[in-house]
């Protein structure tokens, strides 16, 4: 029996989420929910077919607009692959610890973002959109510490380097 | 608790079907999923039954509904890739801990994603979700 051919990645999936107010990012008003024509889209044979459906959605009662003000944007963390070899180890082991806090931080960014809503509490662009994101295990440490810290977080400042 | 999102069993067996000229419908709903707490993603979650004790929300705004877009992409090879795009407005107060995407049937659950933190929306939030699924042979 031939051997199945495997892919490298199989199924990737990734999603990404804005959760925005009900409050118009141009005007600062609040905006009602009511029906609109929005045109939903799908690929039929190689063309895009358009086809209006009447929806709810958040309308800026001055400009007309339909975008609030961002609480926070969702950020997908891919996993690290697992390891295929002895020597691969040690690399599959630094890139879960590294996972493990960019988890952390995004999850209590996500929770601090929403705890802080935009129509209530300016806080940094960084905890709302999520960018920049730690890149490395001493980065994620960082930014952990200093989502911890009230301090921090008001300054802007680095717990540990006292610098931004 | 990191964001997971996974294609289900049932996802891929429905994949299969279609490929298999079968009765089966391809991607075309999404519902958000509410819970008191955070989930974790898992292959083994169905349409009836979404990971750990999430279910699937029926009201203020986040309950099934026909995607806004589903498209085509290309990542690696042309067209190895199906994009979708929808936009949630809540209408009261609702606890999101993720979505599902569905099928034409609403009988399955081809992806399951679960949020790295509950969204709490309160009327008139929008939630907009932007995913993408790539079947890679690169």
């Amino acid at each position: 029996m031939p051997k199945p051919v495997r892919t490298k990645a199989g199924m990737k999936t990734t999603v990404t989420g804005d959760l925005r107010n009900g409050i118009c990012v141009d005007c600062n008003i609040h905006m009602k929910v009511q029906k609109v024509w929005i045109d939903t889209k799908r690929e039929v044979d190689g063309n895009t077919v358009v086809t209006p459906k009447l929806l709810d959605r958040p309308v800026c009662p001055k400009c007309g607009g339909m975008i609030g003000q961002l609480i926070v944007r969702i950020t997908p963390i891919k996993s690290p692959a697992p390891p295929e070899c002895l020597k691969c180890i040690w690399r599959f082991l630094k890139e879960s610890i590294f996972v493990a806090l960019l988890s952390a931080y995004h999850a209590r960014r996500v929770a601090y973002a929403q705890s802080n809503r935009p129509e209530n509490k300016e806080i940094l662009e960084r905890y709302r959109t999520g960018e920049p994101s730690p890149k490395t295990i001493w980065q994620a440490i960082h930014a952990n510490i200093k989502l911890k810290c009230p301090i921090c977080r008001k300054y802007d400042k680095d717990p540990l380097l006292f610098r931004r | 608790m990191a964001q997971t999102e996974t294609w289900t069993d049932t996802g891929i067996a429905e994949l299969i079907l279609l490929l298999r000229e079968e009765a089966a419908s391809g991607m075309e709903s999404i519902v958000g999923l509410v819970d008191t707490d955070t989930c974790v993603a898992a292959a083994a979650s169905t349409f009836a039954d979404p990971a750990e004790a999430a279910t699937h929300a029926v009201a203020n705004g986040l309950e099934l509904a026909a995607i806004d877009t589903v498209g085509g992409d290309t990542v690696n090879t042309a067209g190895d890739t199906i994009t979708f795009d929808h936009v949630f407005t809540a209408t009261g107060a609702i606890n999101i801990v993720g979505i599902h995407v569905c099928n034409n049937d609403d009988d399955v659950a081809f992806i399951e994603c679960c949020f790295n933190a509950l969204l709490a929306m309160a009327n008139t939030d929008t939630l907009t979700i932007d995913g993408q699924s790539t079947i890679d042979q690169a």
